[in-house]
Formats: C-alpha cells, structure tokens, sequence
C-alpha cells in the first residue's frame, strides 16, 4: 500500500512541486503572518481548478492536467497580493484560459502563474507582488532549496535553476562588492530573499516554457538574470524577474524551431519522456 | 476630561520619545568633539510617481553649533527644492497616528445600561563669482570633490557635492571641520559609486539667531527621480546599537512598503487590563521590542495605514487619538497634491524601523502598493459593568469577567512580557466576593475589594526582558484571546490545501500511473 502510493507519487514530478508548494503556503501564512484572506485563496484554486475541468471536458484533455491547474493556483497564491479577492479569480481565470488560447505546437506561451499577476497587475492597478514578503531567513532558503532540487532532479531542469542564481550571483557581487563597494553583508542580504530563490527553483524551471536545446536554454536563462538585474538595479523596478520572464517565454517555441533539442543523449531520452508526459498533461 | 486626555495624550508621546534611542538616514558629525546623541529621527516620506519629498526632523539637543548632517540623495537639488518647515508637523502626524487604547463598558447582565464608546490618547542665492568660482575649483583639485551648489535656507547651510571617492570627500568634510567618524569613508564609497550626491548641512548661526526658534526646524527636501529608497547604512556609520525611525509616508494610492525587507503588522486589537491605562506607553515600548523580536528583529513594522483625503469624509480612525490632518498639514508635510480642490487621495502609511548595523545590512528600499486595507495598532480596555449582580444571569457574567480578565493578563505577558504580580492576582478576581461558587484557585489568595484596584504605576512593572528579546512563540493565551472577529484562522489554510491536493492525486491516480 504504502509502496504502491510511493510509486505512484513518484510517477509524477508535479506531484513534488504540489506539496512543496504547499509547505510554503502554509509557511507563509502560519510563520511569516502573511496577510491572506482564506475567501481568495479559495477563489483562487476554486477558478483555476473549475476552467482547467472545463477545459478537460471541453477540449478533451486528460485528467491529470488537473494537476497543473493546481500548480498554477498555488504559484498565484505565493506570489499576488490584491485587496480584491474577484482580482484572484481574475488572475487564475487569466493564467488558465491563456493556456488554451496561446499555444504553438501544442505548447503554451506563457508560464501560466506567470502572466495571471502581470496580466491583472497591468490592467486593473489594483494588484501588487511582495518581493520582500518571504524575508531573509536561511532556513527558509534551505527548505526551498531542498523542495526545488528535489523537483528539478525528476524534470532535469536544475541547470537552469541554478545558473540562474549564479548569474544573479555574479553580477550583483560584481555591482555590490567589486564596483560599489559594499560588504559582504549587503550581497548575501539581496541574495538570501526568498522570492529570488522560489523565482529561481520553482517559476523560471517550469519546463513547458523554456527552450528544450540545453546550450539554448543556459543562454536564455542567463539572459533572464542579466535582464532582471539590470531592471532591478538601474530602473529600480519591483520583482523584475516575474515581468522579464513573461517577455521571455514568447520566444520558447522559436527557440525550440531552429535549435531542437538534440544534445546530450540522456537529456535527449529523459526529455522525450518529458515532452511525452507533459504533453498529455497540458 | 479633554484636557486630562490631552495631557494623558501628551505624556505618552513624551514617554514614547524618550524611550527610544535613535539616528538618522544621513548621520550626524561633530564639529567639535562633543559627543552626539541623535534622540530620534522621524521621516515624512511623500513619493507619487518618481517625484519625492522627504522630511526629516531631529532633536538635536546640543549646541547648534554642532550640528551638522550628511544625507545621500539621487540628484543635485535647487534651491526651491530645499525648505524648513514646522516642527509641529511631525506632532500632528505622530499623534494622529499613535499606537492607541480604547475602552469599552461592559453591560450589567440584569440592568441594561447605556453603552459608552470612549476613545481617547490618545536664501541667499547662490553665488557666482570669481572668488567663489575660484574656491570651489581648489576643492575640486584638492579633493576631488565638485561642489555642486551652495544655498542658505532658513538656518541651515547647505552644499550640495560630488565626489569621485570617499578619501576626498572625507578630507574636505575634515577640513571644513566635519568630524566624520572613523568608519564613514567605506560607507561613503558606494553612495559615490552609485552617483548619489551629498546633502551637506550645518547650521548659519546669525539666522538661526534671527529665526526665533530655540530649536533646529526640520528639512524638508524634493527631487524627481526613480530611486525610492531612504539611506539608512551611513547613519549607522557612528552607531553601534539600535535606532528608531518612523516613516510617515504619503501616496496617492495605497500603503507604501518595504521591498528589501519584510513589512509586518504589529499586534492590534488585543484586550489588555485595565489597569494598564497609565503605563500605556511603556506597554507599547515593550510591545514593540517584543514583536521585532519575534520578527527576527529584521522586519519593518507597520503601525498605521488609512485614507486620510481631506475631502473624503469617510472614518479615517476609530478612535482618533489626534486631529485629522489637514490642507494645511499636508502642504507642510510636502504632500504637494492634497490642495484645496484636489480630488486625489491622499494615503498614510506609518512604519516604524527600529535598525541595526547587524540585522539592517542595505539601505531601505519602498514600493508603493495600492493596498488601501486600513490599520492601527489598537489596544482594548474592557470597563465591568456596575453592580449590583443580583440576578442569575450576573453568575455567568462574572464568571465569564473573571476568566476574560485571566486572558488579558496573560495577554500582557504575551504581548509585552509585564510578568503577572499581586496587581493582577488582585484584577482576575476583583469581583469573586460577588460569585455564589467561589473559584478554588481564588480562595488561596484572600479577599478582593471590589474597585479597589488603582491604575499601575511604571515602577511596578517587572518586565521580562529575555522574552521579548527573543523570538520564540509566545503562550497559548496569546492565541486564545485573538480578536474573534479576525477573518483569518490560519488552520484553515493547511487544511484547506491538504484536503484539495488530496483530492487531486486521488481522482488522478489511476491515469498517471499508466
């Protein structure tokens, strides 16, 4: 019984990110007192769980896309801040139907979680990120970074995670410690936000967005970090890498056209399992 | 009464003010070699867009002669830029947007009495000629150090300079007769890196003389430009402990808040005892230390975020503990679009920082949100009803008195670590000489006379210092006494998510694992 459950749970990565998510909601609200109003949050899964059925019965998709409507409703539940709780099914019904609408060879455009916050922050004026909300606590790096190698192991997507964070890495030390001036302290303090690693290990990795080809996909991630940077540091721009990437991801499945993957063979295998497994999902 | 309120009201600020010890966003040096102490700095903060005004007030206390202030800003400022303003701006602020107590009467159980709601507590220009041209070409060779313009206004001097690196700056700080302290340079270096310039104030003594004024007016400055952020790490360059700063901030949207450092709510709406109403300021001094801590003394503290638009008539407070700003108010503050016949809202945002050299290692960066949810940190005194409890229904309310009274003392502990003493032995069971079934526990400890139980005084507080200095989890009773009419039970969450992640997997298992 037991064996059979393991088994199971470990049949689907999305499953690790489910309840890494969910550990961070619940972090969040019950240790960092975040303000949440439970009427939002269940307006935030109750929408995104409804259209991705919808879509189920409508479009024919399988079941257990489910699952990524779930993901989508907790990526929007960490990340958007609104005093409207309509605003959150606004962003969930925005995040899930662009899934259906904007697709390329039956991959979406957009991160999904991604473009919900942009889309409604945008246009209503009337929602807002926290970038601070998860502080600078060590601990809580440690418990994300634990969930997100654990997660990105199974989608061989922990390149992307981490050169993410090393570029970030490199140049605000470069800005901060070489150009600047400052201590270690001011560095380490921009580079233990909690946002900046949940950004890095759980939203940029999602691997239905990013170019498949894996020199493609360092150079691409790359670019995000020195384009979040530079936004961050030169025009002072609140939580950069969430409107950097919803540019970014448009080009995936260019990318993917004129450099498909074909590099390392193991990359190749597990991501033709991958693409297999998704695909269904999506 | 208004007047004793007044007073009450008064006394809190002056007990608030002198508990906290303090710097500044810039830092203040020494001409002489006096030793300066920077009691508290408070800021008005006003940002639309990219356009900001800052204020900033001191209470400098030593000769005036002394005085002098270095503040990092994004641009060369004008003189219309740059202004004094009024002291008592920051008193009207300050006591509009206080931590505050309110009291509510209970309602005798057998006589219905009417129900009372009392709030309470509550220039010259710049000069262009030779000889000036000439000096300032000296301290650009000697220094490196551009002076990028020279104002007087109101009693302070003013220069506005670049550098090109710290070493310069510094000498020419030095020779003017700045005392920079020892570690300034390295701070210094990076506001050069990141092409800030720098305020540089001293004060004209003939016109302070000619003000009138016994103390240094706040400097109010304006300038347009992307950068939201208040420089704190040079105020800590001569500074070891902790500092206290309050932000009173002003957008037309919504709360402003912290995007570098979390942004936390002080505890609110808890029922305290009644005999707290005269050491309400040491309460809150307490309140404030233990809730930091239990932030990990690295989060900003919110204390008051409400729409205060003049033209809105809507409640801006409940209770007011001062009076609304208004035109006039906000005009002082810098709040350029609070006019008399502008429409647009005006929204206040008070954080109160309390930074250290350890727990602070960046400056202070702000977003303004449209978060428009209100706040104040409130705090509740419940008066018993009158008796006599001479009916049935009076036994389950003293009962219910009695046991909301042992909450509230805990309360205390919980929230301000002031350790339970005979004082409150003496409020939990005030009225059990009127209960028919004596509560065991309040046998062992004699006799109470009913509304013999005087306010407390300062000196009898035993305060547990280890607890709220750390960060641990205060006890159950905390939790117990949670406003009921709070929205959120944060249970609700996991299991929330648990049951729906559950249910997910289970309806998916069978497709997956094909």
């Amino acid at each position: 019984m037991l064996l059979s459950f393991l088994r199971f749970f470990q049949s689907d990565a999305r499953h690790f990110q489910i309840v890494s998510q969910t550990i961070f909601v619940c972090i969040g609200v019950m240790f960092l007192r975040w303000d949440y109003s439970f009427i939002a949050i269940l307006l935030t899964f109750g929408t995104a769980l409804s259209i991705q059925l919808l879509g189920i019965y409508l479009l024919k998709l399988p079941l257990h896309s489910i699952k990524s409507a779930l993901i989508t409703a907790f990526g929007l539940t960490l990340l958007f801040k609104s005093n409207e709780p309509m605003l959150y099914a606004l962003a969930a019904a925005i995040a899930i139907v662009q899934k259906f609408i904007f697709k390329i060879r039956g991959q979406h455009l957009f991160n999904p979680a991604n473009v919900g916050i942009i889309a409604v922050i945008l246009f209503t004026k009337n929602a807002w990120i926290s970038p601070a909300q998860w502080g600078n606590s060590t601990a809580l790096i440690f418990v994300i970074g634990t969930a997100g190698l654990a997660v990105l192991s199974r989608v061989k997507r922990i390149d992307t995670g981490l050169i993410f964070i090393a570029t970030l890495f490199a140049l605000e030390y470069y800005r901060t410690i070489v150009f600047l001036g400052w201590n270690w302290e001011v560095l380490l303090h921009k580079l233990s936000s909690g946002s900046i690693w949940l950004f890095a290990l759980f939203m940029i990795t999602d691997p239905m967005t990013i170019p498949t080809n894996r020199l493609v996909r360092i150079i691409w991630t790359m670019a995000v970090a020195f384009t979040s940077f530079y936004l961050t540091n030169f025009h002072f721009v609140t939580g950069a890498p969430l409107w950097v990437l919803v540019c970014f991801t448009p080009l995936t499945p260019l990318l993917n056209k004129f450099f498909p993957s074909k590099t390392f063979n193991w990359i190749h295998s597990t991501q033709k399992q991958f693409n297999h497994d998704t695909k269904i999902a999506y | 009464m208004t007047q004793r309120l007044l007073i009450k009201a008064a006394a809190l600020l002056v007990l608030l003010s002198s508990v906290n010890a303090y710097s500044f966003c810039g830092f203040y040096v020494a001409k002489a070699d006096a030793t300066l102490f920077n009691n508290k700095s408070e800021i008005i903060l006003v940002r639309d867009g990219t356009r900001t005004s800052i204020t900033m007030s001191n209470d400098f206390k030593g000769d005036v002669r002394d005085f002098a202030m270095v503040v990092p800003v994004p641009v060369v400022l004008q003189e219309g830029d740059i202004k004094v303003v009024d002291r008592r701006i920051f008193e009207t602020l300050d006591a509009y947007s206080s931590p505050r107590l309110v009291e509510y009467y209970d309602t005798n159980p057998c006589y219905q009495v009417v129900e009372l709601d009392e709030a309470n507590w509550s220039a010259q220009v710049t000069s262009t000629d030779a000889g000036v041209r000439m000096k300032y070409d000296m301290v650009e060779e000697k220094f490196n150090v551009t002076i990028e313009a020279e104002y007087t206004v109101g009693e302070y001097d003013i220069a506005l300079l670049s550098a090109k690196e710290s070493t310069g700056l510094k000498n020419y700080l030095i020779q003017e007769g700045y005392k920079i302290p020892a570690t300034a340079e390295s701070v210094l270096e990076p506001y050069i890196k990141s092409n800030m310039k720098f305020f540089v104030v001293k004060v004209n003594l003939d016109n302070q003389k000619n003000s009138g004024f016994d103390y240094l007016r706040p400097i109010q400055i304006n300038f347009d430009h992307p950068k939201f952020m208040l420089p704190i790490r040079l105020g800590m360059a001569n500074s070891t402990g902790e500092q206290d700063m309050i932000v009173y901030a002003f957008t037309k949207t919504g709360r402003v808040e912290c995007t570098n450092y979390r942004t936390v709510k002080v505890p609110t709406d808890r029922n305290i005892p009644l005999y707290t109403k005269d050491i309400f300021g040491e309460f809150y001094k307490n309140l404030f230390t233990r809730a930091y801590s239990r932030e990990g003394k690295n989060a900003v503290m919110l204390e008051y975020a409400w729409n205060v638009t003049p033209s809105w008539g809507g409640m801006k407070c409940d209770p007011c503990v001062g009076n609304p700003p208004i035109y006039n108010d906000f005009a002082e503050a810098g709040v350029w679009w609070a006019g008399w016949n502008s429409a647009s809202p005006v929204f206040f945002t008070r954080l109160h920082v309390r930074y250290s050299n350890a727990k602070f290692p960046a400056d202070l960066t702000f977003q303004i949100t449209p978060n428009t949810e209100n706040f104040q940190a409130r705090y509740i005194l419940t008066h018993p009803a009158g008796g006599p409890f001479d009916c049935d229904e009076s036994q389950d309310y003293l009962e219910s008195l009695r046991a909301r009274r042992k909450v509230e003392v805990d309360e205390l502990y919980a929230l301000a670590g002031i350790k339970p003493n005979d004082r409150s032995d003496n409020y939990i069971n005030e009225f059990v000489s009127y209960m028919i079934n004596k509560p065991m526990d309040s046998m062992l400890k004699g006799e109470v006379i009913p509304g013999e139980n005087s306010p407390m005084d300062a000196s009898e507080i035993e305060v547990d210092e280890a607890y709220i200095h750390s960060d641990m989890e205060p006890n159950e009773a905390f939790l117990q006494n949670d406003n009921p009419e709070k929205k959120n039970k944060p249970w609700e969450v996991p299991l929330f998510l648990g049951s729906i992640v559950g249910l997910a997997l289970f309806v998916t298992r069978k497709r997956t694992k094909e």
